[in-house]
């Protein structure tokens, strides 16, 4: 099962190197919306709990951009019924979620590294709070995003819809975070998070055991 | 039919008695703690309707029945309405007791995505057109999203501190609302008050899901003579 | 004249009135609702006898 999961993920990160298209969407993505927030605020001084929030913002919406990438393609090629063939759907769920993931971080260290240079004001004072809140973030927002996105493949409106039902369910992910991000720029102690990273570790068990079960009823509709 | 009648009279009588009841002194709320005799019961049923609609949701992917999700999606058309009842009469309620319409109390917020979240469920039911499809895939958005509604509201508004009793820090000791020290007169006509609005959820339901079941019974019936 | 003299001075009970007459209304909403709804479910059933019974 192990080497099946394996080989899907393979199988998405070769094609999107052939493409790039997810990746380089997302890259601009970044770009424009980190610039956008500094055309807006141009000359304005902004505290660090406004730009721990806007950093979720951005990181929110790159992930609404690209990660439902996967699911949509694969239905836009008419690929679906040889991975149906080919394997369970559970290995095809776990496939793609590592394949989420991996693009996940890549946005997340893209994206902090472009805010730490741009943005003054944002200095990270305990970054071992602010690194765990970015890995728990980027695993529980791929868990969500992953399986909001195989839904959203079989829906007609296929773009609008992906962020609509994406937020409610990563709101209490989002809270959290930001909650931690703006912690870390106090620079709280990494033991004074525990009821935090309580949340975001069931958060993304739950999401992923509901997701394993659920899967099954979507990827054969 | 009866029934019916005296459910009619039965919310009315406790309405004349929540106007009216002695509800004992609660210091920082007074007379204005009796919007727990509506506003408490409604919050309880919205989250007891979604989870009745989740529960149907399941039973649709077990039987792929199709009446099983027409009742799924009437109970979180039940729980949407009780959601908003809910969140217009506490913040008119909040504008009185704590100066404005909105506070961004931790249950506040949890109420809100709750909003969101069943106004996202019924846009991918209408985003949707082929029947079967439409059931599994709100089905399953409906079981996802009430996976993630519990860290709204039973752990987020624990362990942040807000305005609603029972939040973090708050003196008279955590808890879901109602075990704080209350008058004996006021939990018993709350328990009441929350029979009703089952009572009242029940006969909506049942409404609802009838009336979808006999729309699809005909639509089945004009397919067939065509 | 003697109830608006007390309407005016207890406030409360005017709303008490107002929440009364919002119950009603749904109330009498909800059994016309479902009196309409019985009788177009008997007509359904009506005519579906009807067609068991011409097969």
């Amino acid at each position: 099962m192990l080497s099946s999961i394996w080989a899907i993920f393979l199988k998405d990160l070769k094609s999107e190197i052939r493409t790039r298209y997810a990746l380089n969407a997302l890259l601009m993505f970044v770009v424009v919306t980190i610039s956008m927030i500094l055309f807006a605020t141009a000359g304005e001084v902004m505290s660090g709990e406004l730009l721990s929030g806007l950093l979720w913002v951005v990181i929110f919406f790159s992930a609404m951009s690209g990660l439902s990438r996967t699911f949509v393609s694969e239905e836009d090629r008419g690929t679906v019924i040889f991975l149906q063939l080919a394997t369970r759907p559970s290995v095809v769920y776990f496939g793609k979620l590592l394949f989420n993931l991996v693009l996940i971080f890549g946005i997340n260290f893209f994206v902090v590294i472009a805010y730490l240079l741009t943005m003054e004001n944002f200095k990270v004072k305990s970054f071992d709070v602010f690194l765990s809140a970015l890995i728990l973030g980027g695993l529980g927002l791929a868990s969500a995003s992953t399986i909001i996105a195989a839904i959203i493949a079989k829906a007609n409106t296929k773009g609008t819809l992906y962020p609509v039902l994406s937020f409610p369910v990563l709101l209490p992910l989002l809270i959290t975070t930001i909650n931690m991000t703006q912690l870390s720029i106090e620079g709280a102690k990494l033991a004074e998070t525990f009821g935090h990273l309580r949340i975001l570790f069931s958060y993304f068990v739950v999401v992923v055991i509901a997701s394993y079960l659920l899967f099954d009823y979507i990827w054969k509709e | 039919m009866i029934w019916k009648f005296l459910l009619g009279v039965y919310i009315a009588i406790i309405t004349i008695l929540a106007f009216v009841i002695p509800i004992g002194f609660i210091p920082g709320l007074g007379e204005r703690a009796r919007i727990i005799f509506l506003h408490v019961p409604s919050a309880w049923l919205s989250v007891i309707a979604f989870f009745v609609a989740m529960i149907y949701a399941v039973r649709y992917l077990r039987s792929k029945n199709i009446y099983e999700d027409v009742k799924s999606a009437a109970s979180a058309e039940i729980g949407f309405l009780f959601c908003f009842v809910t969140t217009v009469t506490g913040s008119i309620w909040a504008k009185f007791n704590w100066g404005s319409f909105w506070n961004w109390d931790p249950r506040e917020t949890s109420i809100f995505v709750l909003l969101l979240i069943y106004g996202a469920y019924f846009v991918l039911r209408s985003a949707i057109e082929v029947e079967e499809r439409k059931a599994t895939l709100s089905a399953v958005y409906s079981i996802i999203a009430f996976v993630t509604v519990p860290f709204f509201i039973f752990i987020m508004p624990r362990i942040m501190p807000g305005l609603h009793p029972g939040s973090k820090g708050d003196p008279e000791g955590a808890g879901p609302v109602v075990t704080f020290k209350m008058d004996p007169n006021m939990r018993i006509l709350f328990f009441a008050s929350l029979l009703g609005f089952t009572l009242v959820y029940l006969w909506i339901f049942k409404l609802r899901s009838r009336m979808e079941i006999l729309k699809i019974k005909i639509q089945n019936k004009i397919y067939q003579e065509v | 004249m003697g109830l608006y003299e007390f309407l005016e001075k207890n406030s409360i009970y005017l709303v008490l009135i107002i929440a009364l007459i919002v119950w009603f209304s749904v109330f009498v909403y909800l059994v016309r609702v479902d009196v309409k709804l019985k009788k177009l479910e008997d007509e359904f059933a009506k005519l579906e006898n009807k067609e068991e019974v011409g097969k």
